[in-house]
């Protein structure tokens, strides 16, 4: 069977795609910061609470009170890339989801389970002892459930020709696992979320050292290591990522081969950058690289994407029927709510008695 | 059809979009009125100066904090990925039409969880002023949400312009978004007192808990006024068609618009209940109750506004199996499996239907039917039908179903469809096309051509008569086929003689005693108004008999039988019939055939099966479903009245009367009303389908259709005209009487062979019928074989009552009853149907063709005195 009968019609798209384009890559990187807030801190507590037979430290307690916010904000910074990655993929994506539709859907559950499990971790903190490692644990492997889902669908979507395998097997139940190049991708994801957890804790510590924390210092040391280390398996597991790649996938006689070989060289300078600072807790410096590296990554991913569907799909094959209008009024309710935004955070600041919140 | 189908089966049929969507509805209402509950409560507590309300706002905020952020949010996404995986096509068009009003919502969402974490963390920490501030802004932002949602899902109902104009802000300000707005936000105000009392009921101060209960139950009941004139303007906003659809058409909405009016009045009494100082102990029940209570009013309302929505997911735009309404005439044309993408098999073959048959069930039903589930399961909503009446069904399903989208596609893909639902899932199977039945073998009495003095000629009027052996449930006929006899002295001038003579009839014996196989004679008194004895017939003709003395004829009115006999079924029981002179001697015997028929194939459709021999009969379980329809179709409690022994006969209703006694237009005649109403299920069809309901097959178990005409390759069609034209005529005669119904029927119909609809004659049925001699032109060969719309003014001109040119002689006496115009045939072999040719003549054909004149006439013939072109040789031998 051809895959290419198999491709759906896209609908029409009301502005040029350049503008989904832009907003997709802006709020997947918020989202795949905070995601990776998420998933490498809630692993890390994990690791500290097994290795430490339950018992807390700062950077669990740390984890622990703030973990329902970044579950809150990841999800939420997920709605947008999710909606733009529709308007320009959706009938790719829509067709990828539905082969794995039971896996897709069960997201939905384990998500709400595994939030439900950070409110408790967060209120039942002191009481729980031995229970944090099995409950962190439990989180983990649960939120690790849904990005390895999530690999499935981003590259599903990539290979219609390996859809027709629906016709013996339409129950949602399909997976992208014939894909070499998916398990060294999914790693080079989570590794790089654990990287971003290590940086994190480093930075609470950080400004927990600022504002006068006598016992932070261990801690930045803490979470710099993790970082640096996760970020030099990284690049082994990125080598097997990048050998996993199609023959031939990466044409240098196209733009989009040329930018990603620059965007992936660049990532990774900036990455050994990044680890190298951290590994002298220049934590500031570090970040800047690690966001550098991380926002080159991601440009890297967006080339590979393009490269992949070069047989089956271009942006710029959908059809516009413009309506700037809407786009127009979205614009100014997102400068507006910005705006609004840094107002609260900003009188929340100036006007709370005690800027810890309880737990 | 542009995207694969998740086959579901089980959970199919839009399980998993309800089981999410009203759990996160009622969240995500609360969310926006719980959001002003908090901040208005909190300002109640600063000006009350009280603590003690200030931390019942605090705990509240904790509780609405993990009820809507988590539960709420995610099942807010959960909808997102469930509408995508079960209907991607439509939420690609709600995706790509609306993504920066989306977008917007998703600024909103942002500000609401900011917003929400800062009122909650900061709570007692922050300055009044300011947290105020932050709690208003949330409300805000959550409002804004719904603002956005609602015009988003409304459009759905009501696109408005947007049909037209493509635009952004038409599809969004549609004209039911202001009234829906105020709906929903007014349906989150009193959501939000619901969920009040679940925390204020949980206060363990009493007089406080009395207090915030009490300040609930206001939350309650303030927006419930406002939130019933919103439902009144929602209601009177939408248009008129989607009205009818819901409130008038839609029978499965019914408990949900009874749920949600009977929710309206219960909700106000719980107010009020809790509003009374009760111990904890019972509030808290209450409380919890009036939570269930408030989803499942919640659960109503958006049924009903789906159930509005029927047949489209997007009104006008897009049907609720993905189709664009634009794509229908293509498809077609062309056919799903050359337009959905995901099917595997391009053409349907033998081996390939039911896995094709099931393919197209995901695409065109899975949305809406589960496969053994519980939403609409396929099984049970199609559990009568055999393929080919499923096939019928589904070809007319859109016409008195109107929440069901049309079919799309070809015959040959619905075929294929029905096929897969009837005998894959069902296991039911069409009857067997070919029957086998025998030949029936008679003693031909004999006829001296010297010494006979009389010929006794016989025949009936009811050539193809069928009855329905249900009379425990309802009668279409009471058992009764008639027997007409002239007796005719023989001579120079034959005569036709009814003085002085006695005819005698007597039903074959193994046909004699019918109150052994059909319950008839249980329930003749209700039926018919008249407690008969067993075996005889509503004029009371019982098994033999004399025949009463006519002007010019014999007859034996309703002689009851049927066609069943200890050894199985026979459609044709002969009728002996002897002529006696007044001193009892022996003029003349014959014998015909009184064609009865349970042939009747309405359990194709109406569940059940042949009761005899596989060939014939209605079960009882057909018989109950078909009151069982005309229940749900048109308001009727038929089948508890016949369960409760009041069995119902069709013309009681059904009389062809105009109007009721009070005025009121009355029920259609039953041909008009039958046939127009199952016409929208069989169009495009020949005689076949004739014979799903009457015993015209050729290869049927009765094969009524028996004389030449059939023999020469006429069938139903050519006189009646097709079902649809036969359909209209009838219709058309009831419209002319000013019945409103028969209009409503007919315009669902179209003719073959006389446009414009117009055109089409009016006709009564058992009176205005096709006439021979519309064809047979001064009894000439004909020059058309088909005769449609030309009827017999009277009943006097109906062929069973017309006479030759002396006007003594019937024309059945000599060319045998409707349907079985000598010569006949069938399977049964042409003995049984030419009785009387062999007997008098030795052949099969009418009483007197090919010159024979010598059966009646001592002397030989040169005028044509029955009608003209007689005297020749038979054209069709």
């Amino acid at each position: 069977m051809d895959p290419t009968t198999l491709i759906p019609t896209p609908d029409a798209i009301p502005v040029h795609w350049g503008w989904f384009h832009i907003l997709l890559l802006v709020t997947f990187t918020l989202h795949i910061l905070l995601m990776n807030i998420m998933l490498g801190t809630v692993f890390i507590a994990a690791a500290n609470h097994f290795t430490r037979d339950g018992a807390g430290s700062p950077p669990t307690k740390a984890v622990a009170e703030k973990l329902p916010f970044t579950i809150a904000f990841a999800v939420n910074f997920g709605v947008a890339p999710l909606l733009f990655v529709q308007v320009l993929y959706g009938h790719l994506i829509y067709t990828s989801s539905i082969l794995m539709g039971t896996f897709w859907l069960s997201i939905i559950g384990i998500l709400i389970a595994a939030y439900y499990l950070a409110y408790i971790y967060k209120y039942k903190y002191l009481q729980l002892e031995k229970g944090r490692a099995l409950l962190t644990g439990s989180i983990c492997i649960m939120l690790l459930f849904i990005a390895f889902l999530f690999s499935n669908n981003l590259t599903l979507m990539l290979h219609p020709e390996s859809w027709p395998r629906y016709f013996d097997s339409p129950g949602g139940l399909l997976l992208n696992l014939a894909d070499p190049t998916i398990w060294p991708r999914y790693l080079h994801f989570i590794i790089s979320a654990i990287a971003v957890g290590g940086m994190s804790i480093a930075l609470f510590f950080t400004y927990k050292k600022h504002t006068g924390d006598p016992e932070a210092a261990p801690w930045i040391k803490y979470g710099c290591k993790w970082f640096a280390y996760a970020t030099f398996i990284n690049f082994g597991i990125g080598a097997w990522f990048l050998g996993s790649l199609p023959r031939g996938l990466v044409s240098m006689h196209t733009a989009a081969g040329v930018f990603f070989v620059i965007f992936l060289i660049c990532g990774i300078i900036a990455a050994v950058f990044a680890a190298l600072l951290a590994l002298k807790e220049r934590v500031m410096p570090a970040l800047y690289s690690l966001l550098t590296a991380i926002v080159l990554m991601i440009l890297a991913r967006d080339m590979l994407r393009t490269l992949y569907l070069q047989p089956w799909f271009s942006r710029s094959e959908l059809t516009v029927q413009a309506s700037y209008s809407p786009l127009l009024v979205f614009l100014l309710f997102f400068i507006g709510g910005m705006a609004l935004i840094g107002w609260m955070l900003k009188i929340t600041f100036q006007n709370t008695d005690n800027q810890e919140v309880q737990s | 059809m542009n995207y694969p189908v998740w086959q579901l089966d089980f959970f199919g049929g839009g399980f998993l979009i309800a089981a999410i969507a009203v759990f996160h509805v009622y969240i995500s209402h609360f969310a926006v009125g719980g959001g002003l509950f908090l901040v208005l409560t909190e300002m109640k507590a600063y000006r009350d100066e009280d603590n003690a309300i200030l931390e019942y706002v605090r705990k509240h905020a904790q509780f609405f904090l993990l009820v809507t952020m988590v539960a709420g949010g995610i099942t807010g996404v959960g909808i997102w990925f469930t509408i995508a995986l079960l209907n991607p096509a439509a939420t690609s068009v709600l995706i790509h039409t609306f993504v920066f009003g989306w977008a917007a919502e998703w600024v909103f969402f942002v500000i609401e969880i900011v917003a929400l974490f800062i009122y909650y963390y900061s709570f007692g920490k922050m300055q009044r002023k300011y947290h105020l501030i932050i709690g208003w802004i949330y409300f805000g932002a959550a409002w804004m949400s719904l603002f956005i949602i609602n015009g988003i899902i409304d459009f759905m109902l009501t696109p408005g312009s947007w049909i037209e104009n493509q635009n952004f802000w038409s599809g969004f300000f549609n004209p039911t978004f202001w009234p829906a707005l105020a709906f929903r936000t007014f349906f989150a105000l009193l959501i939000a007192g619901l969920f009040g009392f679940v925390t204020a009921t949980w206060i363990k101060k009493e007089t406080l808990r009395v207090s915030m209960t009490r300040f609930a139950a206001l939350w309650l009941l303030i927006p419930f006024v406002l939130f019933i004139f919103s439902a009144y303007w929602y209601k009177a906003a939408l248009p008129a068609d989607i009205q009818e659809m819901l409130f008038e058409r839609m029978p499965a909405m019914t408990p949900y618009i009874s749920g949600f009016i009977w929710i309206s009045p219960l909700l106000v009494l719980g107010g009020l209940l809790l509003a009374i100082r009760m111990p904890r102990a019972v509030t808290r029940p209450i409380a919890l109750t009036m939570l269930i209570i408030g989803l499942l009013y919640m659960g109503c309302f958006e049924f009903m506004r789906e159930g509005g929505r029927k047949p489209y997911i997007i009104y006008d735009h897009m049907y609720s199996n993905s189709i664009f309404t634009n794509d229908m005439e293509q498809i077609n044309q062309q056919g799903l499996l050359a337009n959905a993408k995901w099917i595997k098999n391009k053409s349907i073959t033998d081996d390939n239907r039911l896995e094709t048959g099931r393919e197209l069930y995901n695409v065109l039903c899975l949305s809406c039917h589960a496969v053994g589930g519980p939403m609409h399961g396929i099984e049970k909503l199609t559990a009568g039908f055999t393929p080919s009446g499923l096939d019928a069904m589904i070809s007319g399903m859109d016409i008195f179903h109107p929440y069901m989208p049309p079919y799309a596609g070809t015959d040959e893909e619905r075929y294929a469809l029905a096929y897969y639902i009837a005998y894959g899932l069902n296991g039911r199977l069409d009857p067997e096309t070919t029957v086998p039945v025998s030949k029936k073998r008679i003693a031909v009495p004999t006829f001296n051509n010297d010494e006979s003095t009389h010929v006794l000629l016989a025949w009936n009027t009811l050539g193809m008569h069928t009855i329905s052996d249900t009379y425990e449930h309802w009668s279409l006929q009471a058992p009764g086929n008639n027997v007409y006899a002239q007796l005719i002295l023989r001579g120079e001038t034959p005569e036709v003689v009814t003085d002085e003579v006695v005819l005698n009839y007597r039903v074959e014996s193994a046909f004699s005693t019918p109150a052994d196989h059909v319950h008839f004679w249980d329930s003749s008194a209700i039926l018919f108004g008249n407690k008969l004895e067993p075996n005889t017939g509503l004029s009371g003709s019982k098994m033999q008999g004399t025949m009463t003395q006519e002007d010019g004829f014999f007859l034996a009115d309703q002689i009851p039988v049927v066609p069943y006999t200890k050894d199985g079924y026979d459609p044709y029981p002969i009728v002996t019939i002897e002529a006696k002179s007044a001193d009892g001697t022996l003029l003349a015997t014959t014998k015909v055939a009184a064609p009865v028929s349970t042939e009747m194939g309405c359990y194709q459709c109406h569940g059940g099966q042949w009761r005899v021999e596989n060939k014939a009969g209605f079960t009882q379980t057909t018989a109950r479903n078909i009151l069982a329809v005309h229940d749900r179709m048109s308001g009727t409690q038929l089948l508890a009245q016949a369960e409760a022994g009041k069995p119902q006969r069709c013309q009681s209703c059904h009389s062809g009367q105009a109007t009721e006694t009070d005025g009121s237009s009355a029920p259609l005649n039953l041909s008009a009303s039958m046939h127009g109403f199952h016409s929208a299920f069989l169009k495009g069809q020949g005689a076949e389908s004739c014979s799903l309901c009457h015993p015209s097959s050729p290869t049927g178990a009765t094969q009524s259709l028996r004389g030449i005409h059939n023999e020469i390759g006429l069938d139903c069609t050519s006189c009646h005209g097709s079902i649809e034209e036969h359909a209209m005529s009838l219709l058309k005669g009831e419209a002319d009487k000013g019945q409103p119904k028969a209009s409503a029927l007919a315009q669902y119909l179209q003719p073959y062979v006389v446009t414009p609809p117009d055109e089409i004659t009016a006709r009564q049925p058992w009176v205005n019928q096709p006439d021979c001699l519309n064809c047979h032109l001064e009894f000439e060969a004909p020059e058309s074989d088909s005769t449609f719309n030309q009827w017999t003014a009277s009943a006097e001109e109906l062929y069973s009552n017309r006479t030759d040119e002396s006007g003594s002689l019937f024309c059945a006496a000599c060319h045998s009853s409707p349907h079985g115009i000598y010569p006949a045939a069938n399977g049964y072999g042409e003995q049984v149907h030419t009785i009387q040719p062999l007997q008098y003549q030795g052949n099969t054909l009418p009483i007197g063709s090919n010159f024979n004149c010598a059966v009646c006439h001592t002397v030989e013939m040169e005028d044509e005195m029955h009608h003209p072109n007689m005297l020749r040789e038979f054209r069709n031998q």
